[in-house]
């Protein structure tokens, strides 16, 4: 379980601290989503869920971030990769640039952690089947699209056998295709079993797969529940986030009107599973 | 930086200074007595600093730079380099000289950082210094910054044929960032690459021979970029940007008489401002003269932003770079006369030509060429490498080793 | 490993002058391997403005020369200068042909695993490769800002004077952008454990065997041996 406790975190050098006082927990199995404008701190919340800050951006960080009861203030970041996976918005940053074929890449994690052959062998062949993208397994990494790409990162993430995945916007810079694919992947590693914590602008995506949902606003949690009542709530345009389309249609359909068995079927259609 | 400080680094000048002229006026060979006077400024500096602040760390650089000067010193002894026999009379160069020469400044730099981190080592236990200047980051930035070495020094050398070689950016950009052992990393390992590991067509072979000398540009950025060279001192005002300036052009005058009299001393010839045109083809003294225009050219450019912008620094990049070319000069001559001949197929070949042209044999010819192409090359360089700091946000610079010596000091 | 050595021993060895035994150590492997084409070809075209360069220089301004073969105007040819030119021409041709045969026989990656499994640190193997992909990497997005801009309409023809103008534009995007990527790359490699001291796994190696070891360590005495004969006078005759 990873835990965050009444963190307030503020950059190196500036005014104002981008996170009040947040605490938010994610537990084993659960996919939890993560909501807000633009500079409401939904990335400030997944570098310091994964650890990156303060250890590698610096700044101030007061409360405590628990990993499964331990505080993780002591640890090192290269004690942190094993445990917390995180990818982010942009596909070739990600990439180490120095491997020849995306399995070296996504074996770049647990290369650099140490561990055995036999095992980083076996934690490769795992993860590229986890994804499907085993037929990429001797492609360059740098040839490949960006959907492709993320895909990769990502498999990169779960050689290293981390508890919790932490995603930066993972689609924020994809075209719809590749923005598929990675909602696809998601889905199912979510459907696995997973710890997840996604932050996300495309609430569609949320929908599909998180189970609760948190919403951001000016480095507070103003929201925090169940997916389905979260993303339906009207006050997330307020803040800034898009409802996904099933809610959008749902109210513009209860505002227009219609005659009770229209509306019965269509309550029907939406209700169905995708 | 405050008065206490400039009190004494004035006090170091000084006194280095007069060691200096002493020296000369005893009869001291001139490289030999400007040497001296430098290290004895720097050594009267980091003794003050220590008797002040408490401060062991310009000492501790102090202490390496003797032992380096020593060392060398010592080398050069073993060296061959004033025995007449050892001279090829066909060249005038001394092959066995010019291999010895890279073989002794490797040596003596590996004393003086031995020195300088051991002192650290043996006073506090750890090697804090030499740790910090490498993290993830600073490795990210080595590999663009050989990367941009690369690219640049081959499209110069290759493309350009004009006389400067643009091919440590990417070296000082590392050293003033992250530290002096890491640009030092970064220009030996990249001239390494450069010659045997990057492919053609940027692959450039004669680079591995000249790695001690951008290891020397990445140790001397790396101190420049810890004392604050490159630090932006917008908005001064004119009184201050005169005095800077003048101060500037003292300086790059002192520097540029220091080394022409290096050259004349060591080579016994004499510097030929307007020499005879029916000894010397014309075309010579005219590329000779396009040279010299460059260098004020580019040293003009740099006043032009002090008063523009109003930016002291600009005199900081002018010295900083005048002096590095000089030092790279020196260093590389004595390897590109004996390893190569002079000719590295570059753009600066012609002005090679040119010395050789007026009588001079292949290790003056190329002293000649490096003392007027280093300190254009290293002053461009740096004004380059301020101008991609500058446009860098400032919570990214921070984030480096040596990143906080580049931001502006907080207005008082 | 093999070629890295023959290349140190050229290097030595060519700056002893006996540039056509060198010779024998680049040509020999380079049939064995089947490359002499590609090699002969490759070296050829890199040495040529060096050649090119210190052919003139030293035909036509070698100071200690005295014989004249021919004049150009008022620049006489000497025969010195041209025993000199051929002296050096032999030596950069072995130095170069050494360069050449390694780097067509050994991808960098090959070489920086060796390094690394026999003990240098996992960190500078790192840079060594990055940089080496930097260069195609930095190359290959300007072409692509190139070819947006050219879709905006930039001149990338026409005089020197425009294409530099054009080229400027070019060096912010690319230079900087390549800068500011290291934060967020920072990010991802600490996040994969790039910190960790110590060595690394490594997936696969370049396998050595016994003749490979066998030729190396002949080249590499043979290094300290040329050097001594050298210094006692007995290579005098190679010149």
């Amino acid at each position: 379980m990873l835990a965050l406790e009444s963190v307030t975190y503020r950059y190196a050098g500036a005014p104002r601290p981008s996170l009040h006082d947040v605490s938010l927990e994610l537990g084993e199995g659960e996919v939890v989503g993560l909501v807000g404008a633009s500079e409401a701190g939904k990335t400030t919340l997944c570098l310091i869920a994964s650890g990156l800050a303060p250890r590698t951006v610096g700044g101030t960080l007061t409360g405590r971030v628990l990993l499964d009861g331990e505080d993780t203030a002591p640890l090192a970041m290269d004690e942190l990769a094993g445990r917390v996976g995180i990818a982010f918005a942009s596909p070739t940053t990600q990439l180490s640039g120095v491997a020849a074929t995306v399995y070296e890449e996504v074996g770049f994690g647990p290369m650099n952690l140490g561990v055995a052959r036999p095992e980083l062998i076996a934690r490769i062949e795992e993860a590229l089947a986890a994804l499907r993208i085993e037929p990429l397994a001797d492609r360059d990494p740098a040839q490949l699209s960006g959907g492709q790409q993320q895909l990769v990162a990502i498999a990169g993430l779960l050689a290293l056998h981390p508890a919790h995945l932490v995603l930066d916007e993972p689609t924020a810079q994809l075209d719809p295709a590749g923005t598929a694919m990675v909602a696809e992947a998601l889905a199912g590693l979510a459907a696995g079993g997973a710890s997840i914590l996604v932050a996300e602008q495309k609430t569609d995506l949320l929908a599909g797969i998180c189970s609760r949902v948190v919403a951001l606003d000016g480095g507070r949690v103003v929201l925090d529940g169940i997916a389905a009542e979260i993303l339906a709530d009207p006050r997330l345009t307020k803040l800034g986030v898009a409802p996904p389309a099933a809610v959008r249609l749902r109210r513009a359909v209860a505002d227009a009107n219609l005659p009770a068995a229209a509306l019965a079927r269509l309550e029907h259609a939406l209700a169905a599973p995708r | 930086m405050d008065s206490a400080r400039w009190t004494r680094i004035a006090i170091g000048v000084l006194v280095g200074a007069v060691v200096g002229i002493g020296l000369s006026a005893t009869g001291q060979v001139w490289p030999l007595s400007a040497a001296a006077g430098v290290i004895v400024a720097d050594v009267v500096y980091a003794g003050l600093s220590l008797a002040q602040t408490g401060e062991w760390g310009p000492m501790r650089v102090a202490a390496g730079l003797v032992a380096f000067a020593i060392a060398t010193y010592i080398g050069i002894g073993f060296g061959d380099f004033n025995n007449p026999d050892a001279v090829d009379p066909n060249t005038f160069a001394n092959t066995k000289a010019a291999n010895s020469w890279a073989l002794i400044l490797t040596v003596s730099m590996v004393i003086g950082a031995v020195v300088t981190y051991g002192l650290e080592l043996v006073q506090t236990g750890r090697l804090a210094s030499l740790s910090r200047q490498f993290g993830t980051r600073t490795y990210l930035l080595m590999a663009v910054g050989i990367g941009v070495n690369v690219i640049l020094g081959q499209a110069v050398a290759s493309a350009l044929k004009i006389p400067i070689y643009l091919d440590s950016i990417g070296t000082i950009l590392v050293g003033v960032l992250c530290g002096p052992v890491a640009g030092a990393l970064t220009g030996g390992l990249g001239n390494i690459l450069w010659s045997y590991v990057i492919p053609p067509p940027f692959q450039y072979q004669p680079a591995a021979a000249f790695a001690i000398v951008a290891v020397a540009i990445g140790v001397i950025a790396g101190l420049l970029g810890g004392a604050g060279f490159l630090r932006p001192r917008p908005n001064r005002p004119t009184a201050e940007l005169l005095a800077g300036g003048a101060v500037t052009v003292v300086l790059v005058g002192v520097m540029a008489w220091a080394a022409s009299q290096a050259y004349t001393r060591i080579f016994e010839t004499s510097i030929d401002l307007f020499p005879d045109p029916a000894k010397v083809d014309a075309i010579f003294v005219l590329l000779g003269y396009l040279a010299v225009a460059l260098v004020a050219l580019a040293v003009l450019g740099l006043f032009a932003l002090l008063l523009v912008r109003r930016d002291l620094t600009a005199a900081y990049v002018v010295v900083a770079g005048v002096f590095t070319g000089i030092v790279a000069a020196l260093i590389s001559a004595p390897i590109a006369a004996g390893v190569f001949g002079g000719v590295t197929a570059s753009g600066t070949d012609f002005l090679v030509l040119a010395f050789r042209q007026a009588g001079a044999d292949v290790y003056a010819a190329t002293t000649g060429q490096g003392l007027i192409s280093d300190p254009i090359d290293k002053v461009t360089t740096f004004f380059t490498v301020y101008l991609i700091l500058s446009a860098l946000a400032n919570r990214f610079k921070a984030r480096f080793p040596q990143g906080e010596q580049v931001l502006e000091e907080p207005s008082a | 490993m093999a070629v890295t050595t023959t290349a140190l021993a050229v290097l030595a060895g060519g700056l002893l002058g006996p540039a056509l035994l060198t010779a024998v150590a680049v040509v020999v492997p380079a049939v064995v391997g089947r490359i002499l084409g590609r090699l002969l070809r490759t070296a050829l075209l890199l040495t040529l403005p060096i050649a090119v360069s210190v052919l003139l220089v030293n035909l036509f301004f070698f100071p200690a020369g005295r014989e004249i073969l021919f004049q150009v105007g008022p620049i006489a040819a000497t025969a010195e200068g041209l025993g000199f030119a051929l002296e050096t021409l032999a030596r950069i041709g072995a130095i170069s042909g050494a360069i050449t045969l390694f780097y067509l026989t050994t991808p960098p990656s090959e070489l920086v695993l060796d390094l690394e499994r026999r003990g240098v640190s996992p960190r500078i193997a790192f840079v060594t490769l990055a940089s080496v992909q930097t260069v195609p990497a930095l190359v290959e997005r300007a072409a692509t800002i190139t070819a947006a801009q050219r879709a905006r309409g930039l001149d990338t023809e026409g005089s020197l004077w425009r294409r530099l103008h054009g080229v400027l534009p070019l060096a912010g995007p690319v230079l900087l952008g390549s800068i500011t990527e290291v934060e967020e790359r920072t990010m991802a490699f600490e996040a994969r454990g790039f910190t960790r001291p110590g060595r690394r796994t490594l997936l696969w190696w370049p396998s050595d065997s016994g003749p490979q070891r066998l030729a190396r360590w002949l080249l590499v005495l043979a290094v300290p041996l040329l050097v001594s004969a050298r210094a006692v006078g007995w290579l005098g005759w190679l010149g």
